[in-house]
């Protein structure tokens, strides 16, 4: 509290001391206590009131004007500037929108903000005058940000997609990226994975396929992902689609790039908001496992046997899974300022429960920003972001192991002991539950993003900026397996105790000089930049035996035995060289012309082949600013704009095309067998590639912006046709190679990605309801151009039992196309096997199609099975305010794409089956033509059509009521605004696919090969936004 | 609207920026865009000196532990395809195991790829090894001893590849142009050819003993008697006589006790001429192999590649190898270990047993301190019992014979045609050398695979399971370059 009072005090020294206090009260009682009431927050005299001078208008002229501004929801607008028609005169609204100002009676007062359509009043004798602005679509001055800047909307060339914060934090995410799901046209967010997981991200179909991952920055830094970041502290995202927007961040642009800028201080008194949820996550999807009594009769069909005793059934998913995992969020932010100075400050905590039982999640974030101008010319910044993470871990293949164990199998025997798969004759299971109560692992990590800036205005027309961006991060995590025996599969007779930690730094300096001007009609923005970074990763991992866990602190190697310790140490690092300009031409607002041009250098191409050239350029022209078409009514906007760049891609491993050497491990040995000693090994073992070149896309864009009827309904759409030329991904190679990597890294194919997406939103009202309704669309067709080094096919998708491959890369086909042998049926009796091109199957067996009629059945017979990438990816949005009430719905999808449910054999031996399976399977003549017999082994397990499914879902993302509580209450409690809401995330997804979720992702040859177990949850929150 | 000051302050400012920029950007370039990897050795740097070529040769040693040379894939292909063992475990459990018992398996089945994979990355191992350490700077009877070992360990595993699949192929050196990296089947003679020239090299270089510490290497005498195996598969019968006989010469002596020779505490014994040396360490766990743990009882071990009845049944009444052979569950093993009676199986393999008193250094996998015996002599007596045999040297057959068959407590055999002592060598290496991994080729190369294993109830197909299915992934990457073993 002490700490939180200093740092406020400090950032906001002209403030009303009492008042800084008084709120920081209040925010200290609802961060501490979550109970808001009336009595406990003191009713105070030094808040000034907003409407108290109704009466004084009789005196002289001059009127004191006071009143608030709002947007259409309702939102105080901060830094609204409100100017007195025809003068110099005027005020900027404060952080709860609130103005107050001495005007001549008789005069107008005009309320302008950027992105919002400005409003003229007269006064008229009033002394309130509360104002609402409407967004603007288009207006003139509204600016998206692009690479190292910003450019008016209006004069953009390329395809660029804005979410503002709101629309962010309108979803209690913990991610902000998680939040653009369905958003956003041509952006596919997969999300997966546990607490504390990012989302996956692919922007306009595949773009690299040995990374997909966009490229984030956030306000100038480089940084991984934004896991760190409390989405209540954006201000806007910007997605860049098209090369023309991308080029400028050259050899990093392949995949996309995601601006965020966070939210920035405004001039004024401090104004303190407060946002929190608690929410509770419940498995939504989850799959039905055979029971004990449907295991024991499959098990047993499958080995001939007549059936077993009955075994009560053990539910391992539910045995393992909380029955509702507590989320809670609370956020705490200042904004403020004078002129010179401006900040912005936060404190977050956030917790969540994994789906898991003993999963723990809690992150803290802590943000300071603030600018300051020294004077007209010279502006500084800066902002710090702190995050801290904790979390109970649980064995990462948990999932696995509920998925698989046998449901005959008692989480404990009569005794108390664990159920053991030894009693069972099942072979080695290990007891999920006995897994997660012997895992004892916790890992913690902090990072800080900062960046600082220097901008100088100079010689009327130019800009210097500087910014210099560090991301630094260290994460620990350490690991304890105590002396036990829980199971005869899981004991060890020796403790142990791993400590790892992983160090990443990223810094990113870069320095640009502008030139703007605006001569008669011409507008010329020119910015000439450099760019340094690198991107550095260490990890150091110990380990030692025999450690007496007294205590946490007792954890420690060096009260291991001494003769045990271990120690490995790896990482990476890469450079970064960029120079860059760009070139932003008007004329009239009608005709516009961007131009672009980056040189890039990267350490992670041979340093004979190191720099390449990225230019792009995108034309532009505003039909409706054109003399013909102002008389008509209908297009309020109409933009017709075109591009072309080139990217690159750097998203590949650090000197990949350097061969190393790997040591350890296997390669060490023992010479004179017991009693000797070991001796090191090390071998060139990993096959390096041979001559990389660089991988680019070219992207042409031809798009369209419409407003129609007032800017009411607005659309916008683009085509796009993207070529990835000599696209380096990862291939298995020959066994006959013999290196420990079983696939190469090579420039291998050049591909087509080719789409159109679409977005609409209509925003009206119908009285006092006031509503939107948005839709995008994207369709994106992927296909290979061609195979470099010949026209064969390339294999990938392997499966971690058998490595089996499952996808192909072949001329005219989408990249990591299913493929395998096509099942015509099941083979009822052996004899019609015997007699067939599969002798050595039985009844049972799958039947595949002889393709080329030879009567053997082998690799020339096998197709295309399946297309992992979605046809069409769309998202509906929409928005409702009645009063007091606002509603949101949001729903997404994915069409057309195609799965490939690896789970269903992954089978070594007597792993639980699908009640699904169990219910379809062949089991004797005429039972199924479909599904095979239990006995899923053999060339039933090679890649066939059985195993490829559909993949397309509808999912409710989002659902949210919100009540904004009345301001005359409100003026009591001193708050400005109080807004509760209730919000079901993903309560609801359809879908016909067998498994757990049909949101798979994964590497890019290995797309939607589902080897999922963690079932789908929905998310219920209840939150309270309030500024005070 | 000060002009003059704040002009000259601009002009100032921006050029010392410019300045540092410039200077940025012309100074660092080059050096700022080289960086070295982290904690990993380039090859750049790699075989540079005695250190590397000892530790890059000490990477083949360490392979031959790997999972795919030494676990389920080698038994799989070696010894539950024989009429000595059977999947074992319990029903079900790795039931694709089942396949190779049965002859089941298509070229798809991946216990085959491992197989093929394993001793190819063997292959590579060594073939940087005899492509690099020549050109090292070092003294030069370790440098050509490193070499030829390293060619001992490259034929062991042509050994394997030819027997396991026919002409594969020859991948002799470090591939490099497109051919080399997607190379074809090269004739099962020309392995053989490689196999004998590696072996004949590593004869003529390698030391007959080593000191105390580095006992495990490849010597003399294990290149020799692997010679004279491989010949033997070549019927090559009067080289194989020659080979066995040096070796015989050379200090090795049969163990007296059998059993003892398997354990532990008998490692690199005095009859061993070449195994792969198994042991775990407190801070270094990777030193170990799984060979030991995979057979052995459940639910210690995982009770895979267990002895069949119609082996129990070959051993002659008072056969001492019996019991040194195969466990019978509820018995009580010769180091004091009870075997449950309740034991998923009715046998296992004994001579992998590691008794319960050898510490374990992991905590965890039993076993993993277990040698694999490659090579040894009794098996180098029945070679020379066999060429002699074949070169009308009955008398020096018999004598060769005798002296295995009196080790395990047997009586001498006597007159025989050479039919007769033919089948009589060919069981004595059935029962003299069980669950060592040879039953399989040894009955194809015999020529009585189908005869023999069709009497088991096994799908043997004459003209096909001679040898296996080239992995069909393999032939899938190869772009069909890779041709098909016949009938699969």
């Amino acid at each position: 509290m002490g700490k939180i009072k200093q740092l406020f005090t400090l950032v906001g020294k002209n403030c009303v001391a009492s008042l800084q206090r008084m709120k920081l009260t209040i925010a200290f009682i609802l961060v501490t206590s979550l109970q808001l009431s009336a009595k406990t927050i003191p009713h105070s005299r030094v808040i000034p009131k907003l409407q108290l001078t109704t009466q004084n208008n009789f005196v002289t002229d001059d009127v004191k004007v006071t009143g608030k501004v709002t947007s259409a929801g309702g939102e105080p607008l901060q830094g609204v500037s409100v100017l007195i028609k025809g003068s110099a005169k005027g005020t900027s609204t404060d952080g709860g929108g609130s103005y107050s100002l001495s005007v001549p009676d008789g005069s107008s007062l005009i309320f302008s903000s950027v992105g919002y359509i400005s409003q003229e009043l007269s006064v008229n004798g009033r002394t309130e005058i509360n104002v609402q602005l409407q967004p603007s679509a288009l207006s003139l001055n509204q600016v998206v940000v692009v690479g190292y800047g910003t450019q008016r909307k209006i004069d953009v060339t390329g395809s660029i997609s804005s979410v503002k914060g709101v629309e962010i934090n309108k979803q209690s995410s913990q991610n902000a990226v998680s939040s653009l799901q369905g958003k956003v046209a041509g952006v596919q967010i997969t999300n997966n994975g546990g607490p504390g997981s990012s989302p996956q991200v692919r922007i306009r179909g595949v773009g690299s396929l040995t990374a997909t991952d966009p490229l984030y920055i956030i306000d100038g830094t480089i940084v991984s992902d934004l896991s760190f970041l409390n989405p209540n502290d954006i201000e806007s995202i910007d997605i860049l689609k098209d090369a023309s927007s991308l080029s400028i961040y050259g050899v990093r642009a392949a995949n996309g790039v995601i601006l965020v800028t966070t939210k920035k201080g405004h001039p004024g008194k401090p104004q303190f908001s407060y946002n929190s949820y608690v929410g509770v996550q419940i498995v939504t999807n989850s799959l039905l496992m055979a029971s004990a009594k449907k295991y024991a009769f499959l098990v047993n069909e499958k080995l001939g046997l007549p059936t077993v005793p009955e075994y009560p059934t053990t539910d391992w998913y539910k045995q393992i899974l909380r029955p509702a995992a507590i989320t809670h969020n609370h956020q705490l932010a200042v904004t403020g300022g004078t002129k010179k100075l401006t900040y912005n400050a936060s404190l977050g905590y956030f917790n969540q429960e994994g789906l898991v039982n003993k999963n723990d999640y809690g992150k803290i974030t802590g943000r300071v920003q603030a600018d300051y101008k020294i004077n007209n010319n010279l502006k500084i910044g800066g902002q710090a972001i702190y995050y801290h993470y904790n979390s109970t871990d649980i064995p990462g293949d948990i999932f696995y192991q509920a998925y698989v164990a046998p449901p005959i199998m008692a989480v404990r025997k009569a005794n108390g002991n664990y159920g053991d798969p030894f009693d069972y004759n099942v072979g080695n299971f290990a007891n999920p539950q006995a897994s997660l109560d012997w895992f004892n692992q916790r890992s913690k990590g902090h990072s800080i993003t900062a960046s600082v800036f220097g901008e100088y205005k100079f010689a009327r027309y130019f800009t210097f900026r500087s910014n210099f961006g560090l991301n630094n991060g260290i994460n620990e995590s350490r690991r304890y397996v105590s002396k036990d025996s829980l199971t005869t599969v899981q004991h060890t007779s020796v403790s142990s105790l791993n400590r790892d930690s992983s160090h990443s730094r990223k810094w990113v300096w870069d320095n640009t000089v502008t030139y703007e001007r605006k001569i008669m009609k011409h507008r010329i923005k020119a910015m000439l930049g450099y760019s340094s970074s690198n991107d550095k990763f260490t990890s150091d991992g110990w380990s030692v035996n025999n450690v007496a866990n007294t205590g946490e602190s007792s954890l420690k190697i060096s009260n291991g035995d001494p003769a045990s310790v271990k120690h490995n140490f790896g990482g990476n690092e890469a450079t970064f060289l960029s120079y860059f300009a760009r070139v932003n031409y008007s004329y009239d607002d009608r005709y516009l012309l961007t131009a672009t041009m980056r040189r890039d250098g990267s350490s992670k191409f041979p340093s004979d082949n190191r720099f390449d050239n990225f230019p792009s350029v995108g034309v532009g022209w505003n039909i409706t600013k054109e003399t013909f078409m102002s008389n008509q009514k209908i297009f309020s906007n109409l933009k017709l704009k075109a591009s072309w760049g080139k990217l690159g891609n750097a998203s590949i491993p650090t000197n990949i095309s350097v061969a190393r050497v790997d040591s350890g491990g296997i390669y060490n040995y023992v010479f004179a067998g017991t009693g000797g000693v070991v001796w090191h090994g090390a071998n060139n073992t990993v096959f390096p590639p041979k001559s990389l070149v660089w991988e680019i896309v070219k992207e042409s864009d031809l798009g369209f912006e419409m407003g129609l009827l007032k800017n009411k309904l607005t659309i916008e759409a683009d085509y796009y046709d993207r070529q990835t030329q000599n696209g380096i991904f990862s291939l298995p190679i020959l066994g006959t190679v013999g290196t420990s990597n079983s696939s190469v890294l090579g420039n291998f194919a050049t591909y087509d990605n080719k789409g159109v997406e679409f977005s609409a939103n209509w925003r009206s009202n119908i009285r006092s309801l006031k509503y939107n309704i948005g839709i995008n669309l994207s369709a994106n067709k992927n296909k290979v151009v061609s195979i470099l080094g010949g026209n064969v096919d390339l294999y990938g998708g392997g499966l971690p039992v058998g490595g089996y491959l499952t996808t192909l890369a072949r001329v005219g086909d989408p990249i990591g196309s299913f493929y395998g042998y096509k099942v015509t049926g099941i083979f009822q009796t052996d004899a019609q096997a015997a007699a067939s091109a599969q002798p050595n199957a039985k009844a049972g067996y799958f039947i595949y199609q002889d393709q080329n009629a030879d009567g053997v059945i082998d690799s020339k017979d096998k197709v295309i099975l399946g297309n992992p990438n979605p046809k069409i990816t769309y998202g509906f949005n929409s928005g409702f305010e009645y009063k007091k009430f606002d509603i949101q719905l949001d729903i997404q999808g994915v069409v057309g794409n195609d799965i490939y449910n690896a789970n269903k054999g992954v089978r070594f031996g007597n792993e639980n089956y699908t009640d699904d399976f169990y219910q379809h399977r062949w089991h004797g003549a005429g039972t199924s033509n479909t599904y095979p017999s239990a006995d899923l082994s053999g060339a039933n397990l090679d890649p066939n059509s059985w195993f490829v499914e559909k993949g397309s879902f509808v999912r409710i993302r989002n659902v949210q009521v919100g009540y904004t509580v009345s301001n005359r209450l409100l003026e009591r409690w001193k708050i400005q605004k109080l807004r509760l809401y209730l919000n079901a995330q993903n309560p609801f997804t359809y879908f016909k696919y067998k498994g757990f979720t049909p949101e798979i992702g994964g590497a890019p040859m290995s797309t939607g090969i589902d080897l999922n177990v963690y079932p789908l949850s929905a998310t219920y929150n209840f939150g309270v936004n309030m500024i005070f | 609207m000060k002009q003059p000051f704040s002009t000259v302050l601009h002009n100032k400012f921006t050029a010392s920026l410019l300045a540092i920029c410039l200077f940025f950007i012309a100074g660092c370039s080059k050096s700022f865009l080289d960086v070295a990897p982290i904690g990993q050795q380039t090859s750049a740097t790699f075989f540079a000196n005695a250190t590397d070529a000892t530790a890059a040769v000490t990477s083949c040693y360490g392979h031959l532990n790997e999972w795919r040379v030494a676990g389920f894939a080698h038994l799989a292909v070696t010894s539950i395809t024989s009429d000595d063992a059977e999947k074992g475990s319990v029903p079900g459990d790795a039931g694709f195991l089942n396949d190779f018992d049965n002859f089941t398996f298509t070229a798809t089945q991946f216990e085959i790829d491992d197989y093929w994979t394993g001793q190819y990355a063997g292959v590579n191992l060594c073939n940087q090894c005899i492509d690099n350490i020549p050109a090292i700077s070092m003294d030069a009877s370790l440098q050509a001893r490193l070499v030829a070992e390293a060619k001992f360990i490259r034929a062991y595993h042509y050994f394997n590849l030819v027997r396991a699949f026919g002409g594969v192929p020859k991948v002799d050196h470090v591939p490099v142009t497109a051919d080399e990296l997607n190379p074809v089947r090269a004739a099962a003679a020309d392995i053989y050819t490689l196999i004998e020239s590696d072996l004949n090299a590593a004869v003529s270089v390698l030391p007959a003993s080593y000191p105390a510490a580095e006992i495990g290497r490849a010597s003399k005498g294990a290149a020799m008697g692997m010679l004279a195996k491989v010949k033997m598969y070549e019927k090559k019968w009067a080289e194989v006589l020659a080979l066995t006989d040096q070796v015989i010469a050379l200090p090795y002596a049969l163990m007296s006790d059998y059993y003892k020779m398997f354990r532990v505490a008998y490692e690199n014994n005095s009859e061993s001429l070449f195994e792969t040396e198994a042991n775990t360490f407190a801070n270094d766990c990777g030193t170990y192999c799984q060979y030991s743990e995979v057979q052995w009882v459940r639910p210690v071990g995982w009770g895979f590649n267990v002895p069949t009845s119609d082996l129990v049944n070959a051993y002659e009444p008072g056969d001492l190898r019996k019991a040194a052979t195969i466990i019978f569950s509820g018995e009580t093993t010769q180091d004091g270990d009870v075997i449950p009676l309740n034991s998923p199986n009715p046998r296992y393999n004994k001579k992998i047993y590691v008794p319960s008193y050898v510490p374990n250094a992991c905590g965890y996998g039993y076993g993993r301190d277990q040698n694999r015996r490659i090579l040894r002599l009794g098996e180098i007596y029945l070679i020379r019992a066999e060429a002699a045999n074949e070169l009308n040297d009955t008398a020096k057959a018999k004598a060769s014979l005798n002296i295995i068959r009196n080790r395990a407590g047997l009586p001498s055999i006597n007159a025989l045609s050479q039919a007769n002592l033919r089948t009589k060598v060919w069981n004595e290496r059935r029962v003299e050398l069980a669950m060592e991994e040879d039953r399989f080729f040894d009955l194809v190369r015999q020529g009585r695979a189908g005869q023999v294993l069709r009497a088991q109830g096994k799908q043997f197909v004459d003209g096909k399971n001679e040898v296996f299915p080239i992995p069909d992934r393999q032939i899938t990457l190869s772009g069909n370059k890779l041709t098909q073993n016949p009938n699969y």
